[in-house]
């Protein structure tokens, strides 16, 4: 064939263009997919309740990927500051992924348990009343705005359509139960969503504001919660190192 | 007029949607780098997030970058692709006066619409794919209508070979439509919903999120303005390029290249150690293309080098290349595994996409629309001091930003990884965030710095328009220029 | 023998070396398209000139030349 083909032939033009440039990213990305390989098997990680789901959504809405990582590179520094590198199944039920790309603030992977929700909630309310060299914005509104969760079966039934194991049927939910326990089980079920949500934000003084079920009181939850599911102390140091 | 002119080129050639899409490239350029300067501001004084969601940094941000990227780039690939393919193809824009349009308001809406949700807090949540799914619909469609012009004017064109900065803008339209479309598989929340959850996670969302970043990089940013390069550098010059032999091999190299290379983003990540080895090596590799391009189009001015110093056009379009020269550097350096410990996360990176994006896209973006504006309108520039002036406003911004975003960058870097003498952490990282205080002062000045520029031209292209409007005037000076020879 | 290649071929362990051959001998074959040949050389260069096929629109300076032109081929 003749280069000379390609110059004058538009059709073959965009034929050859469209494999050139197929070839790097089936080469990268479709093996990633062999999921076994990619993503260790951890216990432990588990799909988001109803509330940090919500709690999530925020996160997303806000933009707060766009300064915040959640992905503990394995270093020394990192880990002294941030904990545990962070692994590949801690991010597998995130649709989509928050790992970042810049940190203007620090890496919030392992932020869960670190400080207090009374903490959480005057920090996302007034950063630099706790911290005077912030540069963080402020988030007052998430203390007033009451959370919406109408659609909250919907969101879970759309997260099941991708793979995240929530339970709609008997078999789905008894799978749950023997992989997370019965108690998460519960949480995870689609139709006791409303309610699972309802008690969560009741459980704990999440916001300072017992009465109301507010955004912040997602966020804090989801935010409490982040980095938390894998109890490292069960593994021996360098287990993860196969995976890399 | 004299009767043997060739057709007035306006009736030859669709000239009304190339001017469309040029205006509107100006004012996303001014709106979206306004955006830029403001949440610059706002990492250097906080107090200006002012407790008022819709103009916080995380929302304000992807504003920001798709104003510049896909309004004011985009608009100007519309526009520049469009008068290229018609006037190297000799052949008028293909699908009648509707389908252009079309496309025009097809994108247009896009924009606007897509930064007013994420002002009110719609967003997928994915670097620069942050549209929500109603408006990826309405993408795609005018997507499919822009490849269907391009396709089908190059297919009527009466020149026989089709020149080469049309393979760059097909092989952008091409590669832009396979990422716009895998980067952006959501199942909405209900039908009737702006929420909507990725199809993949973790690990293979963040490679296909990356694949979609860095060729969006590479085709939307790179391949796209160097089929804008080997057009106008040319026409600028006065003479063509320095080697046609040359760019078929860039062209080549460049789209298979690339699009291995997004994964130097997620170096030391949860990702396989092997994609991003394949990648960092692959980024080395694309520094030759790369430069290949940019010699290429330098080359094209040797022997008229003194044009650098009376036409401020030609010297918009080879600084231009010099930065892409630059950057094309710079971002191999920083995909080897052990710079981009440090790089990455920090400011660094910023400072390297705005040496791409203000050095290289902006200013053959600028160039080009020196060049094209009084052709479209059948006029001359109003002031080419002005353009000087311009230049000079557009470079020293992007050197303030570029050296504050070093110095931020790898001073962060540096710091996060320092241990006292007993093995601690030496640094806090709030410590790092006041030490960055400056640098962001220095960054946000020189954004204001380009984006005055951006202000000079937008006065010298209304002034060069308006007086294209008037020809009765124009006539007059035109006999008093005649009576004064 | 030729069994043996095929054998080579279709272990999926030889892809990475494959590729790379694939790759590279296609990028060995379009450098030495492009730069071999008098006749193809003159050919491809030829097409740098498709830019200035076109210029029917006057250059700003050529503008004014013809508008005195005009001017006194008007007057006369």
């Amino acid at each position: 064939m003749k280069h000379e083909s390609i110059e004058i032939n538009s059709g073959l033009l965009i034929v050859l263009t469209l494999m050139v440039i197929s070839i790097g990213g089936l080469v990268e990305i479709v093996p990633l997919f062999h999921i076994e390989e990619t993503v260790e098997e951890v216990d432990g990680v588990r799909p988001y309740t109803p509330l940090e789901l919500r709690g999530r959504d925020i996160y997303v809405r806000e933009g707060c990927y766009t300064c915040h990582s959640q992905m503990i590179r394995p270093f020394r520094d990192e880990m002294l500051r941030y904990g545990h590198y962070s692994l590949a199944a801690e991010s597998q039920y995130d649709h989509p992924f928050q790992w970042g790309s810049k940190r203007t603030g620090p890496d919030l992977a392992r932020v869960g348990g670190k400080y207090s929700n009374e903490w959480q909630t005057q920090h996302l309310v007034d950063p630099q009343s706790l911290v005077p060299e912030s540069i963080m914005p402020g988030y007052p509104w998430l203390l007033e705005d009451e959370l919406d969760y109408s659609q909250i079966e919907e969101r879970m039934v759309a997260l099941k359509r991708v793979g995240v194991p929530y339970s709609q049927s008997q078999a789905e939910y008894d799978a749950n139960v023997e992989k997370f326990g019965q108690e998460m089980a519960d949480k995870l079920h689609v139709s006791n969503a409303t309610q699972v949500l309802e008690d969560q934000a009741a459980a704990e003084d999440w916001d300072g504001k017992p009465g109301q079920i507010t955004e912040m009181d997602a966020l804090v939850a989801y935010l409490q919660m982040l980095g938390t599911m894998v109890d490292f102390s069960k593994y021996e140091d360098g287990h993860f190192n196969q995976f890399r | 007029m004299s009767t043997n002119a060739v057709p007035v080129a306006t009736e030859q050639y669709n000239y009304g949607i190339v001017k469309k899409f040029a205006i509107m490239a100006m004012i996303w350029g001014v709106l979206g780098m306004l955006a830029g300067v403001y949440i610059a501001s706002e990492l250097a004084w906080p107090f200006l997030n002012f407790n008022i969601a819709e103009i916080t940094f995380g929302r304000l941000r992807p504003v920001h970058t798709t104003l510049v990227i896909f309004g004011f780039g985009g608009s100007a690939l519309f526009a520049t692709s469009y008068y290229i393919v018609q006037r190297t193809c000799q052949a008028r824009l293909w699908g009648g006066s509707i389908l252009p349009e079309f496309t025009f308001w097809g994108w247009q809406l896009s924009i606007g619409l897509g930064v007013l949700f994420y002002m009110a807090g719609y967003t997928q949540g994915r670097e620069y794919a942050e549209f929500i799914w109603p408006v990826d619909l309405l993408i795609t469609v005018t997507w499919v209508a822009y490849f269907a012009i391009f396709a089908m004017t190059l297919v009527k064109r009466s020149q026989p070979h089709i020149y080469v900065a049309n393979w760059f803008f097909m092989a952008f339209i091409l590669a832009t439509a396979l990422l716009h479309i895998f980067n952006n598989l959501q199942v909405p929340v209900a039908w009737n919903s702006l929420e909507s959850y990725a199809l993949f996670s973790g690990v293979q969302d963040a490679m296909t999120q990356w694949w979609y970043g860095h060729n969006a990089v590479g085709f939307f940013l790179t391949a796209a303005f160097l089929g804008m390069m080997y057009y106008f550098v040319p026409k600028q010059a006065g003479r063509p390029i320095y080697s046609y032999r040359l760019s078929i091999v860039h062209f080549w190299a460049l789209s298979f290249l690339y699009m291995w290379v997004g994964a130097h983003h997620l170096h030391w990540t949860a990702l396989p150690d092997w994609v991003s080895t394949l990648a960092a090596t692959f980024s080395i590799l694309l520094l030759l293309p790369s430069w290949g391009g940019m010699i290429n189009g330098i080359m094209t001015l040797s022997g008229a080098w003194e044009k650098l110093r009376t036409d401020p056009i030609m010297l918009f379009l080879i600084t231009a290349l010099a930065f892409y020269g630059m950057s094309t550097f710079e971002g191999p350096m920083m995909s080897l595994k052990s710079v981009n410990a440090l790089s990455h996360y920090t400011d660094w990176t910023v400072g390297h996409v705005h040496s791409g994006a203000l050095g290289w896209v902006a200013m053959i973006s600028i160039g080009s629309f020196y060049h094209l504006i009084p052709r479209l309108w059948g006029t001359t520039l109003y002031s080419t001091k002005l353009v000087f002036v311009h230049f000079w406003l557009a470079t020293i911004g992007v050197v303030l930003y570029i050296v504050a975003m070093w110095v931020a960058g790898i001073g962060q870097g540096l710091m996060l990884r320092a241990f006292d003498q007993y093995g601690n952490l030496a640094y806090t990282f709030i410590e790092t965030v006041s030490f960055m205080h400056i640098p962001y002062v220095v960054r946000a000045i020189g954004g204001a710095f380009f984006l005055s520029g951006m202000l000079v031209m937008g006065y010298n292209i209304r002034k060069t328009i308006a007086g294209a409007r008037q020809p009765a005037a124009a006539e007059g000076r035109d006999a008093v220029a005649a009576a004064a020879r | 023998m030729i069994g043996d290649i095929f054998a080579w071929l279709g272990d999926m362990e030889n892809s990475k070396p494959l590729a790379l051959i694939l790759f590279f001998s296609a990028f060995v074959g379009i450098i030495l398209y492009v730069y071999t040949g008098k006749k193809r050389k003159q050919r491809l260069e030829s097409y740098k000139d498709i830019p200035f096929l076109d210029d029917d629109e006057l250059d700003p300076t050529q503008q004014e030349k013809q508008q005195v032109n005009n001017d006194e081929s008007t007057g006369k």
